[in-house]
């Protein structure tokens, strides 16, 4: 390990950690936006969080171990995936970090421990959310595992920080392979961080909610744990889709320069991308549970497609 | 004159846009988005037509532009909108035999079967190495698509939307492969303004007498109040 990869992992995971809360309120302002109302600061997300740290932490009287691990299993495992996605600055890589199946199988470890805790306090809400979000993950790994092999083809690595190097070299050309992944990803986007057509971010006092129906029975520094880790979770996501198909200002040398306008650039084509997702969710309605195969079809669709060119072309 | 490398790849990026579109139209249950990604996907032709004009320079690409602008981008699109906002059908949600998710991937396996028989056919031809190779692909698999939202929908509005769907294909594969004679393109568009405004009759009813095709036609409010009814 040289010092370049050393300082990655430090500042590439203080930044996933400094900016993750700020996109999920920039989506909720959007979507205030269009509703007509003025909606919560986009520092909104930061305050909740600082309150619940501050909030003790109340367990059921019939949850296990399995409630108190949860949460540090969640963001330490959303943390390591979050390294595997840089944001800003791509260099070389090393050991296993980068592998894009580790990737996959991290964020599964994570929504497994978030499963396991919604039916862990025996709570009826509780073990809905983790029914349904094991449905839907029974449907929705398939094709992410698709959409991640057309990566695959199409870059010719199974390692993300070589796609992101070789995204980078190419600079912004918009192939039609691309813009084809682009939507698969979105749709994997929507679906991995819970939502709208496939479930409301919003609420959880509706029968439809699946996350936030598992985080239910969460309280205090446990909650804040698992809102940071979903939070994280969007932003890493949101990072392998802008670093892949709008890749100008990702750097490959370590610069204070060109660091600091990737960091530019790449906050204000986050702030871009999510004002797209809550202009998205704004203009749909949450789907029915038996429709969404449909959705994911589409994914699976276009991705197929790509592997498809890329093998016999 | 532009770069034929630029015109290349701006082209590839409108077949990318066919695809999703075709695909759109096989899933989607939303008439009226319906309506707009068939504009879409028209206007994507107009611009590849455009497009293949600033290669070739063959003045028919250009008539063919014109008129399937004019016709498919704003005539039919508009008259179905206009049919659709007066009998108030929003969704098509029924389907017969195929859901939407099996005709997609029923749809991957037919661009899949395309692809290799075409490649098969065309093997060491100098066509297999070009654009017009994928040209062809593309809009064989649109046709297929098209004809597949035709039977698997039981609305007559979006099976009508599947045959418009189809042609463009047609055209898309005319466009690339042979070239077809302007003539021949200009009647195909005159038989869909025909057909678009059979959709009327069919849309309300042709399983009706003609007295209850009437009151029908009343309900809807295709004709205005102030005529007689039956």
């Amino acid at each position: 390990m040289n010092l370049a990869f050393g300082l990655y992992l430090v500042l590439n995971t203080a930044a996933v950690l400094l900016i993750a809360p700020l996109f999920v309120s920039i989506i909720k302002k959007v979507k205030a936006w269009a509703q007509g109302r003025s909606g919560p600061s986009v520092f909104q997300t930061y305050l909740t969080l600082a309150k619940l740290l501050k909030k003790e932490t109340v367990y059921s009287s019939h949850s296990s171990w399995v409630m108190r691990l949860t949460p540090y299993v969640s963001i330490a495992a959303v943390l390591v995936a979050a390294l595997f996605v840089p944001l800003v600055f791509v260099p070389e890589p090393v050991g296993g970090i980068g592998n894009i199946i580790l990737l996959l199988y991290l964020l599964a470890l994570a929504r497994f421990f978030m499963a396991l805790a919604g039916l862990d306090a025996g709570s009826s809400f509780g073990g809905m959310g983790s029914s349904r979000e094991m449905s839907i993950s029974a449907i929705i790994e398939p094709t992410t595992i698709i959409v991640f092999a057309a990566l695959v083809f199409v870059f010719k690595s199974l390692n993300v920080f070589d796609m992101f190097a070789a995204s980078a070299a190419a600079g912004a050309p918009a192939t039609p392979t691309l813009i084809l992944l682009g939507i698969s990803l979105f749709i994997i986007l929507v679906v991995e961080t819970s939502r709208i057509p496939v479930d409301n971010p919003e609420t959880h006092l509706e029968l439809t909610m699946i996350h936030e129906g598992m985080i239910l029975e969460q309280s205090g520094k446990n909650l804040a744990l698992m809102e940071l880790s979903a939070a994280v979770k969007l932003t890493l996501l949101m990072a392998l889709l802008i670093n892949l198909i709008v890749p100008f200002g990702l750097t490959t040398t370590l610069a204070i320069g060109t660091i600091a306008v990737a960091t530019v650039l790449f906050v204000l084509k986050a702030t871009v991308l999510a004002g797209i997702i809550g202009l998205f969710e704004s203009s749909m309605a949450k789907m029915r549970f038996f429709r969404l195969p449909s959705l994911f079809a589409m994914a699976f669709f276009f991705s197929t497609l790509i592997i498809i060119i890329e093998v016999f072309a | 004159m532009i770069d034929p490398a630029l015109v290349q790849s701006v082209i590839r990026i409108l077949f990318a846009v066919v695809i999703v579109t075709a695909a759109y139209i096989i899933s989607t249950r939303n008439l009226i988005s319906l309506v707009s990604v068939y504009a879409l996907q028209s206007l994507t032709l107009v611009l590849m037509a455009l497009a293949l004009w600033s290669l070739e320079g063959a003045t028919v690409l250009l008539a063919i532009a014109a008129v399937t602008f004019v016709s498919k981008v704003l005539i039919i699109p508009y008259f179905i909108a206009s049919i659709q906002e007066r009998i108030r059908i929003r969704r098509d949600i029924e389907f017969h035999f195929l859901s939407p998710t099996t005709s997609l991937l029923l749809s991957m396996a037919l661009i899949l079967f395309i692809y290799i028989a075409l490649a098969n056919i065309l093997e060491g031809t100098p066509a297999r190495e070009s654009l017009f190779f994928f040209g062809a692909v593309i809009g064989l698999s649109l046709m297929l698509m098209g004809m597949m939202v035709t039977f698997s929908r039981k609305r007559a509005i979006t099976k009508v939307l599947g045959y418009l769907s189809m042609e463009n294909g047609v055209l898309l594969f005319g466009m690339f492969v042979t070239e077809l004679p302007f003539i021949i393109e200009f009647l195909i568009i005159i038989d869909l303004v025909i057909l678009v405004m059979l959709t009327t009759i069919l849309t309300v009813g042709l399983d009706s007498t003609l007295e209850e095709y009437h009151q029908r036609l009343h309900r809807f409010h295709l004709v205005g109040d102030t005529e007689d009814g039956p």
